[in-house]
């Protein structure tokens, strides 16, 4: 295998030789932290807020958005490719930990998440005080015809189809467990990326979708949420995923500046940058200066 | 209600006004010039220009790892199948596939991305690379040799010279190629014209859409039109005989 081992290598190589003057550089004297995000919206926002206010209180940070989907970033983080990310109090049970029962408040969906992480060597810091929870949405006209209040009432109307993102169909928020908790055997899956399945609901392409609490697309359509009465989705507040070392480096520098930024995002808040960025069409960066600045944190 | 146990005396944030747009923004319109123009600096200028640097290293480097690669298979015939058979495995390996696998061992950098992007330019390159190679009627190489001209001088004189047209249309096939798959490498780098797409994707706008869209078309035929007025300036030969 003498051959190929030399290929690699000199792939390797040459591609490092290559790319080394595209490396990005950073502003500023202090420590450098790789902030991450992942693949939509609210993410940017909030990687563009942490990224900005570690920057006004004198770090280097550099910035990877987009980074999807959770097992990828995940790995990221383990991996020391990025040193934070916000991520979802209750994904982290359910797509890491996957504990056989799910806590019931949103105060112990916290404190497991965070014991969890922190046995690999991660914590967590506060949480913000809003959710964004997955939801069933369907058209306000089916809701009314059907008479649709909660979930399992999409019995009523028979063979339908469900938007789904792609790694989300077996998860514990999945269309599996939306099927096996609402008794739907009837409905069957369409896998969609996040963001394609509001136009679809619209356009009549598929009957139900998996949604988020947070999104402004839910203010647009005139579409209905259904209650999740089998309180399958769980709590979702958002915490940034740090490594312990660097708390335990870095201390309140750290901790401080990121708990100050949290604490103010309501979900009044939320859904007011994720309009901004997502209906407004303005960049997540302006979006996070606008909203720092006007509260005194830059 | 479980949210307000986690916001017990919380801070009461100031909501920033983020003023207002244009209908066709709001409404999401097909195409709208005035967000285009407006985002072009900061989105689409940027993209663009990193969608050409990646495209640029990729089929550089493949080409300085391929070249050398069917030069020797040119030589050690014995080589031509496993050499073909590695570029066309290579080939083979779905984009996304490969980009997830390459992550845990380079991380969500550029080397990642141009590890995928080369390996996706080789197979092209070494077969169009060997095939010119190749072409070069054997009582030619013979005449070269009669003539008095080495192995080296043959390679130098005449294969290497009339290999260039099958050499450029091979690059032609890994450009276009490669300006394609930097669109899904936006999925670990936040670069190139698939970022907005993908950014996109979340809350769909047609005009972000539409605009990396046609930017990325627009690269594939420059960068193809780029290459063939190379070729043509390498190959005056092949002009002079079509006129002749």
């Amino acid at each position: 295998m003498r051959r190929r081992t030399l290929l690699t290598g000199s792939l390797a190589v040459a591609a490092a030789a290559g790319v080394s003057t595209a490396a990005g550089s950073v502003a500023g004297t202090g420590p450098v932290i790789t902030v991450g995000s992942k693949q939509f919206t609210e993410s940017w926002v909030m990687g563009e807020l942490y990224a900005q206010i570690l920057t006004a209180r004198g770090f280097q940070v550099v910035l990877k958005s987009n980074i999807g989907s959770a097992d990828i970033i995940d790995r990221a983080l383990r991996s020391h490719q990025i040193d934070l990310y916000p991520e979802y109090t209750g994904v982290i049970l359910q797509t890491f930990a996957m504990p056989k029962r799910m806590p019931v408040t949103a105060h112990g969906t916290y404190e497991a998440a965070k014991r969890f992480e922190e046995g690999r060597g991660l914590t967590l810091l506060r949480p913000t005080p809003f959710q964004n929870r997955n939801a069933v949405a369907v058209r306000t006209s089916d809701a009314r015809k059907h008479g649709l209040r909660t979930v399992g009432d999409l019995r009523r109307m028979g063979r339908i189809s469900y938007a789904e993102y792609p790694d989300n169909i077996t998860g514990p928020l999945g269309y599996d467990a939306v099927v096996k908790a609402y008794r739907l055997s009837a409905m069957k899956v369409r896998p969609l990326n996040i963001g394609l399945q509001y136009p679809a609901l619209k356009n009549g392409d598929v009957d139900a979708a998996d949604v988020f609490t947070t999104d402004p697309q839910l203010r647009r359509y005139d579409f209905t949420v259904l209650e999740d009465d089998q309180a399958i989705f769980g709590f979702q507040n958002v915490s940034p995923v740090v490594r312990r070392s660097l708390v335990e480096r870095y201390g309140r520098r750290l901790t401080e500046p990121l708990d100050a930024v949290n604490a103010l995002l309501t979900e009044k808040a939320m859904q007011a940058l994720n309009e901004a960025a997502a209906m407004m069409r303005l960049s997540p960066a302006k979006v996070a200066d606008r909203f720092l600045r006007a509260n005194d944190l830059k | 209600m479980s949210s307000t146990l986690l916001a017990a005396a919380g801070p009461q944030p100031v909501i920033p006004d983020f003023g207002t747009v244009s209908s066709c923004v709001r409404d999401n319109g097909l195409f709208c010039v005035d967000w285009f123009t407006a985002n072009f600096s900061s989105m689409f200028g940027p993209a663009l220009v990193q969608h050409v640097r990646l495209t640029v290293i990729a089929v550089g480097v493949g080409f300085l790892i391929a070249f050398p690669l069917a030069l020797l298979a040119h030589f050690r015939r014995r080589l031509v199948k496993p050499l073909g058979g590695l570029t066309s495995f290579l080939y083979t390996i779905p984009p996304m596939a490969l980009f997830t696998l390459l992550v845990p061992v380079f991380g969500l950098s550029v080397l990642t991305a141009e590890i995928a992007l080369v390996s996706y330019t080789l197979m092209v390159l070494f077969k169009s690379s060997l095939t010119g190679l190749g072409e070069v009627p054997e009582e030619v190489r013979r005449a070269g040799e009669g003539m008095g001209l080495t192995r080296r001088e043959v390679l130098w004189r005449i294969e290497l010279p009339l290999a260039l047209p099958a050499v450029i249309s091979g690059l032609r096939v890994a450009t276009v190629t490669t300006i394609s798959v930097v669109e899904v490498a936006a999925f670990i780098i936040d670069q190139g014209l698939g970022s907005p797409i993908i950014q996109g994707l979340q809350s769909p706008f047609n005009t972000q859409f539409i605009g990396a869209g046609l930017l990325a078309v627009a690269l594939a035929l420059a960068a193809d039109g780029l290459i063939v007025l190379v070729g043509r300036l390498l190959t005056p030969w092949a002009r002079t005989r079509r006129t002749v």
